[in-house]
């Protein structure tokens, strides 16, 4: 036997062969967790990666865009167009649309489609019939993917008010731009008076001649734009969101390794089940002539198949699970984000060959130690009899120490600073974390069965002791099992105690926050971008109304600070009268800068704006408003869950000062003590008089508030659980192996006069058991995770402060689940347990 | 008289329901310099500029810019939108450039609206533009006017002088085009501009002198349906004298009753010509490879009242202003010399010559 061929066979194809499905099994738990790998690269690609900030669409070639806060005085677009220069100016409205004011907020634009049609490729085949295609009522041309035909009639909700609409025409939809599919198209004076911005400009889209480069240009722009106008890159809304959205992909994407782990967990227990087994196999073949390397080689081939096949078995699944996992992040990051749809799933080569790369590098890495066990056992064992009976020795005190080290190593990892935004620190501490408690689990083990032995002889009987013994008995074996479903049941728990410390603490602080008596904002769904407007009539009338003590007033508008998308907010946070309980940093006193507030250019900012920008009290703010660039003082800093985009507040007559719109975005209301919410929410339904605005209690505005939360972390908890699947799959792949290892030992407990219920209870309690222990050290590491997440993966990510809290009932159902999924999972093998016959068992040897 | 079809096209396009339109009709009161300028009340008006230039090493050029104005009127159940951006008007301009001794010709057109200044006439500023191309009359007693126009491939500055009063074509105020009352345009000319300025290319900066036509017209609907095109000659010879003809043919292909012109002597008095006192023939064709159509480009010109022949010439024969996503439709506009005789005097001269509707007769297989 020198060459490697008819030892793979031999070694590796036959076994292989014979033992079909446990195979398929860990086929497959590689091939989920690979999937789920490539399923949510692909899904966050379509969701946020290749997404254009949806009103950038319609750009045609231009390079620079000017835009200002509160919209350009459209005379400016007069003067430039006279410009003794080649540049072509196109003149944009940009807001957002839903259709009878329900679904999806649709972006909607104003263009100037006499001006410049061509810029933008109508299905009218002469651009100039747009011009023709103005006179008519309300014309719009609408994306493809809103299935309306021309001539039909559309109602559409923009701010706060209803407008009907005659499609005119269907847009062309260029390569790649996705944003256009969904778009609502209308000539610039009609979105400006539907959109109630008359005389303004959103932004105004530059095309710049080629003969000179493009800061030359700028330049030119820069003298003849007021100051407070900004000129952008063209796209650079888009890379902003992206920018934004990367820490959002890249925790999603550590999520997503999760279950790859566990499948690592689970290769390199099926390697080790081989190694174990064929270890005459293996003495023989060395008998043979065959070198260590060569039988080390045998085995990693072994697990190059598994990962091979797995691989490719991922891509397909991962492409299939990447349908799902884009409408779910897709919401996520429409409510937290961005109003964008997401592009189409890419399953490009690079995503396959990272995916097959992955898989492969990680089925690799964990057969590294059995094979390498494996190319060490020496020839003469193929003489040694009682290979069943052999046990890994396993040197636990040693490891015990290893994973004291790790523990060590990680708490000081998860001190460090982010890396680039990024918590590259706190997540190598969770892998250690994970690679320690892999480590003790040994230990753990042989420590539970000196515990519970008393206590599973009285509960379970003499099988439970059996099943117990057998478990410590392999131990290298189940240690490896339980790492695996630990590590599922720990990443699960710590997850679901991170989100549910995340939600608790939104809820209180929501209940902290809104003490007013109603809610007032225009229809449709919220969005982290979107700011719809009300007629400013409606907040003075309201407070006309007997028994409203105050009404405040709150705008908002989205603004680009240093590189990021942010939300400029002015409110009538310290009027008197009102009692908003807006809470600051530890430290900061909320009455003084509150009193201040209204006294000048200051502004407070929200915790995760203070994070990602490195501000605190005192830092001065400069945002591009009318009149040039304002500085503003920041007083503090205050706890706000709404939006990760981070907030700059000012009080509502500063932004007032330099945004001069009235237009409220929302209306918070106060009743005077004794008053009727009854009677006054009815003044309140007089005052809207039909008009599309959601009045709301603060306990709708919290119940509607955690739906948005709870749609945000639906991907996570379905990440969760593909994990526990992979682990779940695992358990039966083992338990299965452990049975066919075990057939002797059965046979002789039959011949004892075992029945064959009781071998399958026996399976069964070690199924239990292994659940048990699982359930037990899985907690626990998701405890130390979640405190790693918590406190400073989210923080270094986020910039949120979470206060953390035990989602009971959420941890019950995760280990609940678990310990049932075991259970089940011992049934097939104990299915085939009892199926064999004792005396073909015993001839056998 | 000019591009007619081009306007027509458009308010063709545009006017989907006609209010009722003033019509140009004879005995019309001129007030100027008034008359220079919009004239709301008619549906379509054009300021038309051509010219001969060369830079002092004799590098010949030829440029175009033209100013239409077309009002749209839209049904009442539009919603009313933000007058500003409303599009009672359409503004139209086309720009082009001829750069004969390289053989090159380039031409561009833009359409706007009024919108927050985008395009428009105003009388009190003396001025018609449309984004940077523009006109403003320097001084509105002589007529001065500076042009300036800027394109993605140029950018011309031209001072224009008159050294002749303008003239109003055709008879009683009117140039008549057809038969019915207003089928006819108010039509004024100045015909021998003294030009002078700059031309910055991308082959260079070019000092430039030379000769321009600016003419004026405003009517509503003045064609006939049985118009199909038209031939226009500008043309300035270097006796002082100039010459606008016209000839209008209809589907058949044979020139209609209406053609006419105007000559203007040396002192600036004009001379209204009826259709029987011009001949006209075309001599060589050259087809336009984008449009396909097959343009006349060589005419020889006879007007046995002034003892006048003349044959027509261009040293650049792809004048064409057509493009796919053109607004309007195809025609060939260009730079012309002329040579010949008058009164009995050898002579030569410079213009312009308009063909319109050669793209639809080529489709029937008329050449």
């Amino acid at each position: 036997m020198k060459t490697l061929g008819p030892l793979l066979v031999n070694l590796i194809v036959r076994p292989m062969g014979r033992e079909r499905v446990r195979t398929a099994l860990t086929l497959f738990a590689v091939a989920l967790g690979v999937g789920v790998v490539i399923a949510i690269d692909l899904a966050g690609a379509a969701a946020a990666g290749s997404f254009h900030s949806s009103l950038e669409s319609l750009a045609g070639k231009s390079t620079l865009v000017l835009h200002q806060t509160g919209g350009i005085d459209q005379s400016l677009l007069g003067r430039l167009v006279q410009l003794p220069y080649a540049f072509d100016f196109a003149p944009r409205i940009e807001d957002f649309a839903s259709i009878n004011g329900k679904g999806e907020a649709l972006p909607f634009l104003g263009l100037d489609l006499i001006g410049h049609p061509g810029q933008h490729e109508f299905q009218n085949d002469r651009p100039d019939s747009a011009a023709r295609d103005l006179a008519g009522a309300n014309p719009v041309w609408v994306g493809q993917r809103l299935k309306l035909r021309p001539g039909d009639q559309v109602s559409l909700l923009i701010n706060d008010s209803i407008h009907r609409f005659t499609v005119r025409g269907i847009l062309k939809t260029r390569r790649g731009e996705i944003a256009e599919k969904n778009a609502i198209v209308a000539d610039i004076g009609l979105a400006q008076q539907v959109t109630g911005s008359a005389g303004k400009l959103d932004s105004i889209d530059v095309t710049i001649p080629p003969d000179h480069s493009v800061d030359y240009w700028r330049e030119i722009l820069a003298k003849n734009v007021p100051a407070g106008i900004t000129i952008d890159d063209q796209g650079s809304r888009t890379e902003e969101n992206r920018k934004m959205l990367t820490a959002f992909r890249s925790n999603l994407r550590v999520l997503s390794y999760i279950a790859l782990l566990v499948g690592a967990f689970l290769i390199y227990s099926t390697i080790e089940v081989s190694v174990v087994r064929r270890r005459a196999d293996i003495g023989i073949v060395r008998a043979l002539g065959a070198t260590r390397k060569m039988v080390a080689t045998a085995f990693l081939a072994e697990a190059l198949v598994i990962g091979l096949v797995g691989s490719v078995l991922g891509v397909v699944i991962g492409r299939v699970m990447a349908q799902g996992a884009v409408a779910l992040i897709g919401s996520t990051v429409q409510s937290l984000y961005v109003s964008s749809e997401p592009a189409p799933i890419a399953l490009t080569g690079g995503a396959i060959l990272i995916g097959i790369g992955t898989g492969l590098l990680v089925s690799m890495l964990a057969a590294l130690a059995p094979a390498i066990e494996a190319s060490q056992v020496a020839p003469v064992e193929a003489m040694a009899r009682g290979r069943q009976e052999y046990i890994t020795i396993t040197r636990s005190g040693k490891k015990v120490v290893w994973a004291a080290a790790m523990f060590a190593t990680a708490v000081v990892l998860s001190k460090l600073p982010p890396l680039e935004r990024q918590p590259i620190f706190a997540y190598a501490a969770a892998l250690l974390l994970v690679a320690g408690t892999a480590s003790a689990i040994p230990a753990t083990v042989s420590f539970f069965e000196g515990v519970a032995k008393r206590a599973v002889s009285l509960l379970l009987g003499v099988e439970g002791s059996l099943a117990l013994h057998a478990l410590r008995a392999s131990l290298g074996r189940t240690s490896v099992l339980t790492s695996a479903l630990a590590t599922a049941v720990a990443m699960s728990s710590s997850v679901g105690i991170m989100v549910g410390s995340f939600r608790e603490t939104v809820w209180v602080w929501m209940e902290d926050q809104l003490k007013a008596d109603f809610y007032l904002s225009p229809a449709g769904r919220p969005g982290a971008d979107r700011h719809p407007t009300m007629d400013p009539g409606i907040g003075s009338a309201i407070e006309r109304l007997p028994g409203v003590a105050a009404v405040d007033r709150a705008r908002s508008y989205t603004i680009s600070y240093a590189g990021l998308p942010a939300t400029l907010m002015g409110a009538e946070i310290s009027k008197a009268g009102s009692s908003r309980n807006t809470r600051f940093m530890p430290g900061q006193d909320r009455n003084r800068i509150l009193g201040q507030l209204g006294r000048g250019d200051y502004a407070i900012i929200s915790e995760p704006f203070a994070n990602k920008h490195g501000l605190g009290v005192g830092s001065e703010i400069v945002l591009p408003l009318r009149g040039g660039k304002q500085t503003f003082k920041v007083l503090g800093v205050y706890y706000d869950y709404s939006t990760e985009r981070g907030i700059v507040l000012l009080d509502w007559h500063t932004l007032l000062k330099y945004l001069p719109d009235a237009a409220p975005s929302s209306l918070v209301v106060f009743l005077k003590s004794g008053a009727d919410p009854e009677a006054v929410h009815r003044g309140i339904d007089g005052v809207i008089a039909g008009r599309p605005v959601m009045v709301l209690t603060s306990s709708k505005l919290r119940r509607e508030g955690i739906a948005v939360f709870d749609r945000t972390f639906r991907i996570t908890y379905a990440l969760e659980a593909v994990a526990v699947t992979v682990a779940v799959l695992g358990i039966a792949g083992a338990l299965l192996a452990l049975v066919i290892d075990r057939r002797r030992e059965f046979a002789l407990v039959r011949f004892l006069g075992g029945a064959q219920v009781q071998i399958r209870r026996i399976i069964l309690c070690e199924a239990g058991l292994l659940g048990l222990l699982a359930n037990g050290i899985g907690l626990g590491l998701g405890t130390l995770l979640s405190l790693l997440l918590v406190f400073v993966i989210n923080k270094q990510s986020f910039g949120w402060t979470i206060q953390f809290h035990w989602p009971v009932a959420l941890l019950l159902a995760v280990l609940t689940t678990v310990f049932v999924a075991t259970l089940l999972a011992g049934i097939y093998p104990a299915g085939v347990a009892t199926r064999m016959n004792p005396i073909e068992v015993i001839h056998e040897e | 008289m000019k591009s007619r079809a081009i306007a027509a096209f458009l308010a063709m396009l545009l006017s989907a329901s006609a209010r009722q339109w003033q019509l140009a009709l004879p005995g019309c009161h001129y007030q100027f310099p008034r008359d220079h300028f919009s004239h709301p009340d008619y549906e379509t008006e054009w300021w038309y500029y051509t010219g001969n230039l060369r830079d002092p090493g004799g590098h010949r050029f030829g440029f175009e810019l033209t100013f239409f104005r077309v009002a749209v009127n839209l049904p009442q159940q539009t919603v009313p939108s933000d007058a500003s951006w409303r599009p009672d008007q359409i503004y139209l301009a086309h720009l082009a450039l001829s750069d004969i001794d390289r053989g090159e010709f380039y031409h561009t057109e833009r359409l706007n609206r009024a919108g927050p200044g985008l395009a428009g006439i105003d009388s009190s500023e003396g001025r018609y533009w449309n984004g940077n191309w523009q006109v403003r009359w320097v001084s509105l007693e002589t007529g001065e006017q500076e042009l300036r126009a800027v394109c993605e491939r140029f950018a011309i500055h031209l001072d224009l002088t008159p050294e002749k009063p303008f003239v109003i074509h055709g008879r009683n105020g009117v140039s008549q085009k057809g038969a019915e009352p207003g089928r006819a345009s108010h039509y004024i000319s100045f015909t021998r501009l003294r030009a002078s300025g700059q031309l910055e290319s991308n082959g260079g900066s070019f000092s430039l002198t030379g000769l321009a036509w600016m003419d004026h017209e405003f009517f509503t609907g003045q064609l006939g349906s049985s118009v199909a095109g038209w031939d226009w000659f500008a043309i300035q010879l270097d006796n002082n004298e100039e010459l606008m003809l016209y000839r209008l043919r209809n589907k058949s292909g044979q020139a209609d009753p209406y053609s006419s012109g105007t000559y203007v002597d040396a002192r600036g008095e004009s001379r209204f010509l009826d259709s029987s006192q011009i001949s006209f023939s075309p001599g060589e064709f050259w087809q336009s490879p984008v449009s396909g159509a097959a343009y006349p480009v060589a005419w020889k010109i006879a007007v046995p009242s002034l003892d006048l022949e003349l044959s027509e010439r261009t040293s650049l024969k792809d004048q064409e202003l057509f493009s796919r996503n053109s607004y309007s439709p195809a025609y060939w506009e260009g730079a012309v010399t002329y040579s010949g005789r008058i009164h009995s005097q050898p002579v030569n001269g410079v213009g312009y010559l308009e063909m319109t509707g050669y793209k639809e007769t080529q489709k029937v297989g008329a050449h």
